[in-house]
């Protein structure tokens, strides 16, 4: 067995495991960057079909900015010289609720006060309420990031003092906060859209994780790559191979090798044995204290307990079509819609439990954003829904494909009526990426697109404060959609950004 | 922004500032209260992922069958052989005296024989191929081989397709619309199958009897033989054309897909564009890996002929050995003995994606399958890339 040593051994090359390396190789630490599959990215790739290049997950990237206002992930992208060409989302979002008695129809815009406004135009009498919520937001945003600048130590006069309404609020979810505030209800149904993005119901979502994403998103708008996805994957392998990284794809990590509680180095498929101190890992904290550990019996049953007490995020169904008419044509007006049957989002999570024939919609029509991302005459449109545990549980291998194509109908026929557009016969190109699509190339587990869910008990503020206690094996940290900055795109890079450094720290510390 | 905020929650002021406190302890209880049941290691969805997509199959050869005098069947056998759609195909893996090859060959069985294990391969001797010419000599039965799982995307689909395919077959092209046609047949799939089956001499025709049984039995499915260099009564004499399609198409809209050699995807496109259908109503198989690269407009005259250094790197190990201006960077690599991955060996699939880290390469539009991105940061895929300097390229360890 041939062995070689490295500060730091990154698994999978997902937007975390990416994240990290980077900023490790970038810190001058000698990082190697393993990923099973030959590409790296994970969901954030692209896939070709016909004349039609797909992106395979991306809708928008929040905190991303622009020069002059960068965000969290904007600055960092920047520190590491990605060469990244982004492209501004043009609008929020619209949302489209399809029930008869609760129909509703509206598009908001970026930006804080454009947002305001427009919510007072279809909720009037909405705008004290909102702006308090905003503000709140803000309040929550600037706290999380004192709390990070304190790295788990704040000082509590600090605390309260300043950040006495994030304090107060912090325990609370989105509608336990939104109902303080007195909210009109329909205003709170506008405001919720984006709960999908996070995949768990606003009556258990922890009200700090999303008010931040939305003061996010609207002081910020969102960005998407010019080249799908797969051009930040690149240009972060890009930039671990500048600075001295190594990078090897497929090649599978097997073990992870603890000796006295520390780690020690890793084994692959390949029969090689890697040595370090430090492994930054990108699967989920339970396959790897259930699959991969190796020496570190004494925490399996405590992995075992945390792994059952939390809950596995939707699994991902994504439906692409590529279509042979234009945008404008189809009727496609829009970037980014969310067709919900009902406003009621528990009702909306319940029924992510069983494959009905109306699953709520993410939507996103590339072509309204970047005009020329498929040939002149053509558009692209891609579909997510998402479903929880028993939802395709009968599904075997000769039902299979017949259980997509049917949801993917059931999608079309949607959009078709609640937008009142027609698609079905402009489908040139169409595939699916199911479940088991997820499960294949990237791993996912039992086929989510998520981490654990963020229910207020297990949210961001929880893991932030605890990111001590989850240190279960010395040099063992973890990034990715499973790790403590919970799911999402720029969650993914900014928890790779700060393990990469708390990493880089532990090793500084060494010496 | 505007005025602090007096946020209440419940109104009850301080205790909210205990509830912040109890977040940790909280959560501390939820995990130690969960139950410390075993994690599943393999859940529902990746274990149906694994079935569906598995990256190697092995098979034992059962049975072969001579359906020409250049093409045989051969019957693939197994515990399990992964289910598939009707029109897709298998990488066969070969180790042709040290040389680690693949060729993608459609599966001409039904899938429902894949429940039970078996997939038909049919494979033609090409004239000028050392690997038809090894399989033909070589796979017998009790051979065991080695095949990717299944793969490509000439399939029928319902939300896509129109609801009459107009198969048009060329030589070994049969294959997938046999499986087809068959999976028809066995009430997996629903649609019309017109096939065009273009041969030689009634003599080339492959699968005949079994094609004509499906057709008589289920209405869904028609055969036309038409013979290129043979005149018989009851046969359509010629190439396929775009009156022969118009004549057996009907009225009803159709779809046109096409599996064949190179030369009949050349003549066919341009009788299809005759018929002025719009692109999403044609579909074509692989090309198919190209062997007169020179012959390509852009291909620069002087490179023709042209050897060049080849550095392979490859996990930890380094290869340096000798690529030809036309061949594929694929088809040296094998000569060096290096055991790349591949599958479709068309450009299309990916599978084959490599970093160029330096030199210049030549690739068909055609078949240049690559993602934009990959254009921006300098990858390749191996298999339709032809070298026009000294290259140094990363390839992934399979």
């Amino acid at each position: 067995m041939s062995e070689r040593t490295y500060d730091v051994v990154v698994i999978g090359a997902g937007n975390g495991g990416l994240a990290a390396a980077a900023t490790t190789a970038q810190k001058g630490m000698k990082t190697l960057l393993i990923e099973q599959h030959t590409l790296p990215g994970g969901y954030a790739s692209s896939f070709v079909r016909g004349r039609f290049e797909f992106e395979p997950s991306l809708h928008e990237l929040c905190d991303v900015g622009k020069e002059g206002e960068w965000g969290a992930c904007g600055t960092f992208f920047k520190d590491l010289g990605l060469d990244i060409e982004w492209v501004p989302v043009p609008e929020a979002y619209r949302m489209v609720i399809t029930d008869k008695d609760e129909k509703l129809d509206v598009k908001m815009p970026f930006g804080l006060n454009e947002y305001i406004d427009k919510m007072e135009e279809y909720v009037p009498g909405s705008r004290e309420s909102v702006t308090n919520f905003f503000d709140l937001c803000q309040e929550v945003l600037d706290a999380i990031g004192y709390l990070g600048a304190s790295k788990g130590n704040p000082d509590k006069k600090v605390l309260t003092s300043k950040y006495s309404n994030f304090l107060k609020t912090a325990s609370y979810s989105v509608d336990q906060v939104e109902k303080a505030l007195k909210i009109p209800k329909k205003a709170r149904d506008i405001l919720n859209a984006y709960w999908c993005y996070l995949g768990t119901d606003t009556e258990k979502l922890g009200f700090t994780i999303y008010g931040a994403m939305m003061i996010k998103f609207l002081l910020l708008g969102a960005y998407i790559p010019k080249m799908r996805s797969h051009e930040i994957s690149l240009a972060f392998e890009k930039a671990i191979r500048d600075f001295g990284g190594d990078v090897i794809y497929g090649t599978k990590v097997e073990k992870i090798l603890v000796e006295n509680g520390s780690v020690v180095g890793v084994t692959t498929d390949k029969g090689e044995k890697i040595n370090t101190k430090h492994v930054i890992c990108n699967a989920p904290r339970h396959v790897a204290f259930g699959n991969m550990v190796e020496g570190a019996d004494e925490i399996k049953e405590k992995a075992n307990r945390e792994f059952n007490s939390r809950k596995v995020g939707g699994k991902g169904y994504v439906a692409y079509f590529g279509l042979n008419k234009t945008a404008k044509e189809l009727g496609l007006t829009d970037y980014s819609y969310f067709i919900y049957p009902t406003v009621d989002n528990k009702k909306l999570y319940n029924s992510m439990f069983e494959r009905g024939n109306n699953p709520m919609q993410a939507i996103v029509c590339l072509n309204n954003a970047i005009p020329d991302c498929s040939p002149p005459g053509t558009s692209m449109l891609t579909v997510t829904t998402l479903y929880k545990d028993g939802a395709w549980d009968d599904v075997n291998e000769t039902n299979y494909v017949q259980v997509k194509n049917k949801i993917a109908k059931d999608i079309v026929r949607n959009i078709e009526s609640a937008l009142n557009v027609k698609i079905s016969d402009a489908i040139e190109e169409y595939s699916v990426a199911s479940p088991q699509t997820f499960a294949r190339y990237a791993c996912a587990y039992d086929g989510s697109i998520y981490g654990y869910e963020s229910e207020t008990w297990d949210s961001l503020l929880p893991r932030l404060l605890m990111m001590k206690d989850d240190l279960y094996i010395n040099g063992l940290r973890f990034v990715g959609g499973f790790a403590f900055r919970c799911h999402g795109y720029s969650s993914g890079y900014m928890s790779g950004n700060t393990i990469g450094l708390l990493t880089y720290k532990d090793s500084l510390e060494e010496k | 922004m505007s005025k602090k905020l007096n946020v209440k929650i419940k109104a009850i002021g301080l205790l909210d500032l205990l509830a912040f406190k109890k977040l940790v302890p909280n959560r501390k209880k939820k995990f130690e209260e969960a139950p410390a049941t075993e994690i599943r290691k393999t859940p529902p969805m990746n274990e149906l992922a694994a079935k569906l997509h598995p990256k190697h199959q092995k098979f034992t050869i059962t049975d072969v069958v001579e359906l020409t005098s250049s093409m045989k069947q051969f019957e693939l056998s197994s515990d399990t052989a992964a289910y598939f759609r009707a029109g897709q195909y298998v990488s066969v893996k070969l180790d042709i005296n040290g040389h680690k090859v693949t060729r993608p060959y459609s599966i001409m069985s039904s899938p429902k024989a894949a429940l039970s294990g078996k997939y038909m391969l049919g494979v033609k001797k090409a004239d000028d191929g050392f690997v038809t010419e090894y399989i033909f000599d070589n796979w017998k039965e009790g051979t065991v081989i080695e095949t990717s799982g299944p793969e490509g995307n000439f399939y029928y689909e319902d939300i896509r397709d129109a609801k009459t395919i107009i198969g048009i077959a060329g030589g070994c092209g049969i294959t997938p619309f046999f499986s087809m046609a068959q999976a028809i047949r066995d009430g997996i799939e629903d649609f019309n199958l017109c096939l065009l089956y273009g041969c030689k001499t009634l003599n080339d025709i492959a699968l005949r009897k079994e094609l004509d049984v499906i057709a008589q039995t289920d209405s869904r499915v028609k055969v036309v033989y038409v013979l290129s260099d043979e005149k018989k009564e009851g046969y359509e004499h010629g190439f396929i054309t775009a009156d022969v399609i118009k004549k057996y198409a009907g009225d009803e809209p159709y779809s046109i897909f096409m599996c064949g050699p190179q030369v009949m995807y050349d003549f066919i496109s341009k009788e299809i564009a005759k018929l002025g259908l719009e692109k999403k109503y044609v579909r074509r198989e692989l090309y198919g890996q190209i062997n007169n690269v020179e012959k390509y407009e852009g291909f620069p005259k002087d490179k023709v002929g042209k050897k060049y250094k080849l550095t392979i790197h490859m996990g930890q190990n380094t290869t340096i050995t000798e690529a030809l201006s036309t061949e594929s960077i694929l088809v040296a690599v094998e000569r060096a003995k290096i055991k790349a991955p591949s599958l479709c060996r068309t450009g299309e699939c990916g599978c084959c994606r490599s970093r160029l880290i330096a030199g210049d390469v030549f690739i068909v539009e055609d078949t240049d399958g690559r993602r934009m991105a990959d254009k921006k940061f300098g990858y390749v895929h191996i298999c339709s890339s032809f070298p026009l300097s000294d290259l140094e390229i990363e390839i992934p360890v399979e």
